[in-house]
């Protein structure tokens, strides 16, 4: 089994070959035979990389420990869902899921692509093969999952404790989903360049692909996030660590992409921009992918450690992200331009939009790599922390979301900015109302604190008048408006809620770095402490057996007003004797949208413990926000007009879009 | 041969995907034309609804109209200057079919050739542990062991079998787990209390500590007799300083031991290092108490150079200087601790040809050998 795996692999690798290769040449000598190979090509390619994918995590969850691989990352005590997910917590099995999304994808595109132009399909998939190969080689040759060992040890090295947690099942394959999806974008655009022309399709199928890139990469971040949040114990959701800046950087600039995908959908302008966009957003996920792994991250000289694989990365960035680029540089003046607008628009929004979030990508991007320059060229080591991000990001982003609830509510073409305003009356003036609601009554809170909080409202209400001003709040009857409420795109929701999303995140973070409060102490059995208004009681700290690890847990009672307790949480710190590691469970109990959070620190001599204790007001929000965004993008993406443009199904179309619910 | 056949058909799939669609007739595709043009129309009719709506004023959605008329318009001139020529293929075109439908088996089964391992058949765990015990290392078999406790942790007999195993294997933590475990389900006795004691002081490098002690006083008081924790007491009163009293205790052992015992060798070994320097700086300095003491502090990697460095400088010794019977012993001891059976083998052949295979010394070499478990021969 492991041996069918490995031969589908490089089977898988041979294909992704004829991919990059033949229809490629078929476009150029406009030879159909030749360009109809990519799809079957790219269907056959995923079902041998699933199949080998399936063999790596089979051999994970039988402890197949003559897998070298399987030997280092895992464990025959560990229960069966970290085995499995143990597939991807190590860096050759994570490169093969990487690969087996990339082919997915691949396969979805020569699968539902049939309605597409039929040089750009096979260029699209040629340009996706081109990918794969170079993937499939980087893993065959550095990173091979399936190196056996003989004779095989009896037992494995355990997974890294901090990654025995359900957030691996679900964190890593969600950022890949992102990282991956947003290769689609680059192909179409590096395929469009190929044929130095953009079909009008072309934004049709840019858009959805970057919809549900972004969705995935939203969620793996938000997913991500709270899980560092929860397992670290350090109480903090965002560390503006490199390796969160690497993933957060390609969701920044897809974010921008997201959005002129819109303008240049709707009104074919901003063609060459949004290519552009395409190939960076896809440029910075390759480089957010192989800077975590190349462990440039944590020195510059940790590339020396691995040559052959640093050497490689290195060759991949630059033929990807430097052919993409000089194709660009060669091709884009012979690609047409499009619609006109006026600077106040809906477009002008968009271009403002763009605007901001590319330069707060541009700025995460110096924070992030200027330590690695200065390390690489001087002795001197520097760390470029929070402080930097709060100075320099947090003043491009609060304009922006300043204006975020103007966007939707501007006309395309030429919009009428005072007409806006005056929709937006409303919401501005909750949002002042909260601001001094809080800075009056809220003990302790600082005037950014207040004016944090405004902003958030001021987000959520303008996202909700969104909705309110379409389906014609206060002109029409409440039947129409129900009436008119359902019947609108599911588009307009999408961005409502994405909006609303990013209201709730703000709460969330203003809510807690602004009102949380925190308490370190050494306390006993027994002993009862109180933070913002909740008392704790230590009941005490019991030790326990897991399956590959021994726990102390401290268990804490939550006192109620009456003086019983209302609810338990403990907090353990576990030890895993076979990687000699100790891991910190945080206890956590939510009230509300906030949360209590417990973190046992060292045992002292007299029985005592030191314990760690947040507040965290509005915590939840934070992802509760990232989830809202996913449900925008979500809604945005079974909207009808992305299903169009095709001119066979367009006659089978045709009937039924006069019935589509037109107010 | 079931992989081969599998690998195969692999193969010929993988090859069918490439070499059908160049077998197939060429379909007449629309051109990109007639793609841009649908695309368009849907434009309009959005238009036509988002003017519906409001989202547009009338003046910008005629404008906007206008824009994408032009496109039409632009499209039906293109359109009427170049066609789709589908079909025929040119010699290009069979050139690049040909070599694609090749490189897909030569590719993957050269690539596959250098880098897999075709006869390695998979070896889940619970395979290899549920395989006839005659077949399996002596891994698998204290894995198989671990398993059987780990479903019936109170089987006393169990832990008694595995923790001499566990001392053998150098997992002196694991050896006094079970020592312990053995002690509290099948109760006390000598040997495993001696036992016990041995897998704390081993654990601890060889320092015999205040639990070891107790250990060792507890097998004493069961069975004033046992060997080993007379051998390890005495050797406490070495490590706390007091030489003359553990020289006393091992010549005492000497007396009472009976004259096979695989225990006289230790203790002589023992007394030639506690006694007088021109005894001890003979030809052999064996590791000491001290060099113990530096390895227990010291990292894994680093007390395993450590020690190999001890034995190799033994080794070198001894073949300069081989009539030195105590040194063999010594060597071969440690090539068996160190888990090196074929050199351990080699030290014990070499020091039998040293003073011949029918000397009564060479019977000794075998006798100790053969109580470490080792046998001169294959």
């Amino acid at each position: 089994m492991v041996e069918t795996g490995h031969f589908a692999l490089v089977l898988a690798f041979a294909l992704s070959l004829v991919q990059m290769v033949v229809p490629l040449f078929g476009a150029r000598l406009n030879n159909q035979r030749l360009m109809a190979v990519g799809g079957p090509v790219a269907v056959t390619g995923f079902a041998l990389t699933a199949l080998s994918f399936a063999a790596l995590a089979s051999a994970y969850a039988s402890s197949d420990f003559s897998v070298a691989s399987v030997w280092e990352n895992s464990h025959s005590l560990q229960p069966l869902i970290y085995k499995i997910t143990g597939t991807w917590g190590n860096h050759e099995g994570s490169m093969l899921l990487w690969v087996l999304i990339l082919t997915f994808f691949g396969a979805l595109v020569a699968a539902f692509g049939s309605n597409l132009p039929a040089t750009l399909r096979a260029n699209v998939l040629a340009v996706q093969g081109g990918i794969g190969a170079a993937f499939f080689l980087f893993i065959l040759v550095t990173s091979n999952p399936f190196i056996r060992l003989n004779p095989a040890p009896i037992e494995g090295r355990d997974l890294n404790p901090i990654l025995q947690d359900l957030g691996l099942a679900i964190h890593p394959p969600f950022l890949y989903l992102g990282y991956v999806g947003f290769s689609i974008c680059f192909s179409f655009s590096v395929a469009a360049l190929i044929e130095g022309r953009i079909d009008a399709s072309w934004a049709r199928w840019v858009r959805p692909w970057t919809l549900v890139a972004w969705m995935f990469l939203t969620g793996g971040i938000a997913m991500g996030s709270y899980w560092a949040y929860y397992e670290l114990g350090w109480g903090g959701f965002w560390f503006w660590d490199p390796v969160e800046n690497a993933s957060f950087m390609p969701w920044l600039a897809g974010t921008a992409l997201l959005h002129s995908a819109i303008v240049m959908e709707k009104r074919s302008a901003l063609k060459i921009w949004t290519l552009l966009l395409a190939i960076l957003t896809f440029s910075l996920s390759l480089l957010g992918t192989f800077l975590v792994r190349s462990g440039v991250l944590t020195s510059v000289h940790a590339f020396a450690t691995d040559p052959t694989r640093g050497v490689f990365i290195l060759c991949i960035l630059t033929l990807f992200i430097g052919g993409s680029l000089a194709l660009f540089a060669l091709r884009a003046s012979r690609l047409t331009t499009g619609g006109l607008f006026h600077p106040i628009s809906r477009e002008g929004a968009l271009v403002l939009n763009n605007l901001f979030l590319t330069t707060a990508t541009a700025t995460v991007l110096v924070g992030t790599l200027y330590p690695l320059a200065v390390e690489a060229f001087s002795a001197d080591k520097i760390s470029v922390g929070a402080p930097f991000f709060n100075l320099t990001f947090g003043p491009l982003m609060v304009p922006l979301l300043l204006v975020v609830p103007f966007g939707p509510l501007l006309a395309w073409k030429r919009g009428d900015v005072f007409a806006v305003a005056q929709r937006l009356m409303v919401a501005f003036a909750a949002a002042l109302l909260a601001t001094l609601v809080t800075a009056l009554f809220i003990d302790g809170a600082s005037v950014f604190a207040a004016l944090g909080v405004g902003l958030a409202v001021w987000l959520i209400l303008g996202a909700l008048t969104d909705l309110a001003v379409k389906s014609g709040v206060g002109n029409v009857a409440a039947g129409i408006m129900v009436r008119r409420l359902l019947g609108l795109p599911r588009s307009v929701f999408g961005t409502a809620f994405a909006h609303l999303g990013l209201g709730l995140t703000t709460l969330g973070i203003v809510g807690t770095l602004c009102f949380g409060t925190e308490k370190i102490l050494s306390m006993h059995a027994g002993e009862t402490v109180e933070l913002s208004g909740h008392t704790l009681r230590f009941v005490g700290l019991y030790p326990a057996q897991g399956p590959n690890y021994s726990e102390d847990r401290g268990r804490f009672e939550l006192i109620g007003v009456s003086g019983s307790p209302v609810g338990e949480i403990s907090s353990a710190k576990r030890f895993y004797p076979v990687r000699q590691m100790t891991t910190t469970e945080s206890g956590i109990r939510t009230i509300g949208f906030s949360q209590l959070y417990i973190s046992l620190g060292d045992e002292g001599k007299d029985g005592s413990v030191v314990v760690r204790l947040w507040w965290k007001p509005l915590v939840t929000l934070i992802w509760g926000g990232g989830l809202m965004m996913m449900a925008g993008a979500a809604m945005s993406l079974m909207d009808r007009r992305l299903r169009v443009g095709a001119p066979s199904r367009r006659r089978k179309q045709a009937s039924a879009v006069p019935s589509a619910g037109l107010p | 041969m079931l992989f081969w056949v599998i690998a195969a058909i692999l193969t010929l799939g993988a090859s069918l995907a490439v070499l059908l669609p160049l077998a197939a007739s060429a379909k007449g595709a629309s051109s990109s034309g007639q793609h841009d043009l649908e695309v368009y129309r849907d434009q309009l009719s959005e238009l036509d609804r988002d003017a519906a709506r409001g989202l547009i004023q009338p003046a910008e959605a005629a404008e906007a109209r206008a824009e994408i008329a032009r496109r039409i318009l632009r499209l039906d001139n293109a359109g009427a200057a170049g066609g789709a020529t589908a079909g025929r293929a040119s010699v290009t075109a069979r050139l690049v079919a040909t070599v694609a439908v090749l490189a897909v088996p030569l590719v993957s089964w050269g690539l596959y050739v250098k880098l897999g391992s075709p006869d390695l058949p998979s070896q889940p765990l619970s395979e290899r542990l549920a395989k006839n015990p005659a077949d399996s290392s002596v891994d698998e078999l204290v894995a198989r062991a671990e398993a059987h406790l780990a479903a019936n942790p109170a089987d006393g007999r169990g832990w008694d079998v595995l923790a001499p195993v566990y001392l053998r294997l150098q997992r002196f933590s694991d050896a006094e787990g079970a020592y312990r475990n053995a002690i509290r389900l099948d109760g006390d006795s000598a040997v495993r209390q001696a036992g016990l004691g041995e897998a704390i002081a081993s654990a601890a490098g060889g320092i015999v500590s205040a639990d070891a002690q107790d250990a060792f006083e507890a097998a004493l008081k069961l069975d004033p007799a046992n060997a080993k924790a007379s051998f390890y007491l005495a050797m406490a009163l070495a490590q706390e300083g007091r030489a003359k009293e553990a020289t006393t205790a091992w010549q005492a052992m000497l007396v009472r031991l009976p004259p096979d015992s695989p225990w006289r060798g230790a203790v002589e070994q023992a007394l030639a290092k506690s006694g007088s320097s021109d005894v001890a700086s003979g030809a052999t300095n064996g590791p000491d108490a001290g060099d113990f003491d530096a390895a227990s502090s010291m990292s894994p990697q680093d007390r395993e150079t450590m020690i190999n460095t001890m034995v190799a400088g033994l080794d070198d010794k001894l073949r300069q200087n081989p009539r030195d019977p105590e040194g063999w012993m010594r060597l071969v001891r440690s090539y068996v601790v160190l888990g090196k059976a074929d050199q351990a083998r080699e030290a014990l052949g070499r020091a039998i040809a040293v003073f011949g295979a029918d000397s009564d010394q060479a019977k000794k070499f075998t006798a100790f050998a053969a109580s470490l478990g080792l046998t001169a021969t294959e």
